[in-house]
């Protein structure tokens, strides 16, 4: 029998994810190491750390997206999502990855029209009716902020808009599946000035309705988006609070070193 | 830790160095200020009054550096307290410079008008609140925070010898033949004084905030909760 994550709705709670004693690995070579943390609901938690230390990897497990890499695998831990074991093999990964929805860093949408990017995956996922569509279509471009740009252009192509607007569509995409969970890796990577502060205004509207996890190299937007901020370091976490706290009195000199720009 | 950017550590050098050499200016001004009163010597008070000026540069400077900083190299942690904390200083010591300029410029016309033998009795006080601004900048060069969080204890004295010294004045300003202006002048030395201890203080607590950061401002000001009477 495949478990479904709907069996267990997200209800209003404390923690929306679960990570205990996470170890894994890309075949022999061990890409995070004894992670245990709680990511809280309804807030935007923020994950730091220079490049390769597996902050991205672990963003991943979350909707196990890690699965479809060749010998990537979990070798000890635990995640749940909600209650549940996420790595079950009786897990229905389409249905996690539903719940769980993510973002990218290079803004990706369909060669499809605007519209089409949005009802892509709930028409998959069986609604056929043309109104019901319609609204869904509405409900996920006004939470993503585009709306107003684009409603008098719903079926022009997606790929006609500018890159701020291609990335807050890719997030309508994940919005239109009714997640709980955002992931996003570096979602203002590509974009500039203007769009990145577009995008970190979202997510503040956002987080009234989604646990959002945001992987970011950029401090400055940890700051100003995040409410708690964990710092990652060659596979491990080293230290996770308050982003105010991390980032005027961190606990740990690793983590001052790194946000402060410093080496020693 | 040295930072990566070497233009970051430069910088945050910058600013430490102009601090510190506020703070040295300042002393030197508020010895001079004292010596020009107690030794009636005017060109000393005049030195006194012209090197405010490179005080004031200071202070720009400082605040200059500290805001190129933040828009720069968005300090956080340690380095945010720092930028702050030495802003903030530099505030305070602008004000004490202020007040060795007050107490040149009254050493001046004390002089000018009736010089007084009593000058001396400013000199417990003057030692105190010298001190009380060696230790608040040592607090500082030495990242300690116990000296720092020390002074407002040592500011009491500071104040009680004020009170002494402000009533013996007023007394005899109030004597019928001791109607100098000069007693006057010993009593806004003497309000000079006792701020330099407060402002003293402050940097302690600036001090106290950059090394371990806590806010102890205003602390000592809490009221205590009132005692409850004893139970029959």
């Amino acid at each position: 029998m495949v478990t479904d994550l709907s069996d267990n709705p997200a209800a209003p709670m404390a923690t929306a994810i679960h990570i205990r004693d996470l170890c894994f690995a890309y075949h022999t070579k061990p890409a995070l190491h004894d992670v245990t943390l709680d990511i809280p609901t309804r807030q935007i938690t923020a994950f730091i750390g220079p490049s390769g230390c597996g902050k991205s990897t672990l963003l991943r497990c979350f909707n196990r997206i890690n699965d479809r890499i060749p010998g990537a695998h979990l070798t000890a831990g635990s995640i749940h999502i909600h209650g549940i074991e996420i790595n079950r093999p009786d897990i229905d990964l389409q249905e996690l990855r539903r719940r769980v929805g993510m973002v990218f860093q290079k803004y990706n949408p369909f060669k499809k029209s605007i519209y089409e990017n949005v009802v892509f995956s709930p028409r998959l996922g069986g609604i056929r009716k043309r109104a019901a569509l319609d609204e869904l279509a509405e409900t996920a471009l006004r939470s993503a902020a585009l709306w107003d740009e684009v409603k008098d252009r719903l079926h022009t192509s997606a790929l006609a808009l500018s890159g701020g607007q291609q990335q807050r569509l890719c997030i309508a995409r994940a919005i239109a599946n009714q997640p709980d969970i955002l992931l996003m890796d570096e979602p203002c990577a590509a974009l500039d000035p203007t769009a990145t502060l577009k995008i970190e205004e979202l997510l503040h509207q956002l987080k009234k309705h989604y646990t959002i996890v945001i992987v970011t190299h950029n401090m400055a937007q940890a700051t100003r988006c995040a409410d708690l901020t964990a710092f990652m370091y060659l596979g491990k976490l080293i230290e996770s609070g308050p982003t105010l706290q991390i980032f005027t009195t961190p606990n740990n000199p690793q983590t001052l070193a790194y946000i402060s720009g410093s080496f020693g | 830790m040295p930072h990566i950017f070497r233009d970051y550590d430069n910088a945050i050098r910058h600013l430490q160095e102009y601090l510190l050499t506020m703070a040295a200016v300042t002393r030197q001004n508020l010895e001079q200020a004292m010596q020009a009163l107690l030794r009636s010597d005017i060109d000393l008070a005049n030195t006194v009054i012209a090197a405010d000026t490179d005080v004031d540069e200071l202070e720009r400077k400082v605040d200059q550096t500290g805001m190129e900083i933040l828009v720069r190299f968005h300090p956080v942690a340690t380095d945010l307290r720092l930028v702050i904390a030495s802003m903030k200083i530099s505030t305070n010591l602008e004000r004490i410079s202020d007040h060795a300029v007050g107490i040149a410029k009254r050493a001046r016309k004390i002089h000018r008008s009736q010089p007084l033998q009593e000058v001396q009795w400013i000199e417990p006080l003057y030692t105190h609140a010298y001190a009380l601004l060696r230790d608040a900048m040592d607090s500082y060069t030495n990242h300690d925070s116990a000296l720092g969080q020390s002074l407002h204890a040592k500011d009491k004295e500071l104040d009680r010898l004020h009170k002494q010294l402000t009533r013996t004045l007023s007394e005899q300003l109030e004597k019928p033949d001791g109607g100098s202006a000069s007693w006057l002048h010993l009593i806004f030395i003497a309000r000079s004084l006792e701020r330099i201890g407060d402002l003293s203080v402050n940097i302690g607590e600036e001090v106290v905030f950059l090394e371990s950061s806590r806010d102890i401002r205003h602390e000592h000001r809490k009221p205590t909760p009132p005692t409850q009477p004893p139970s029959p």
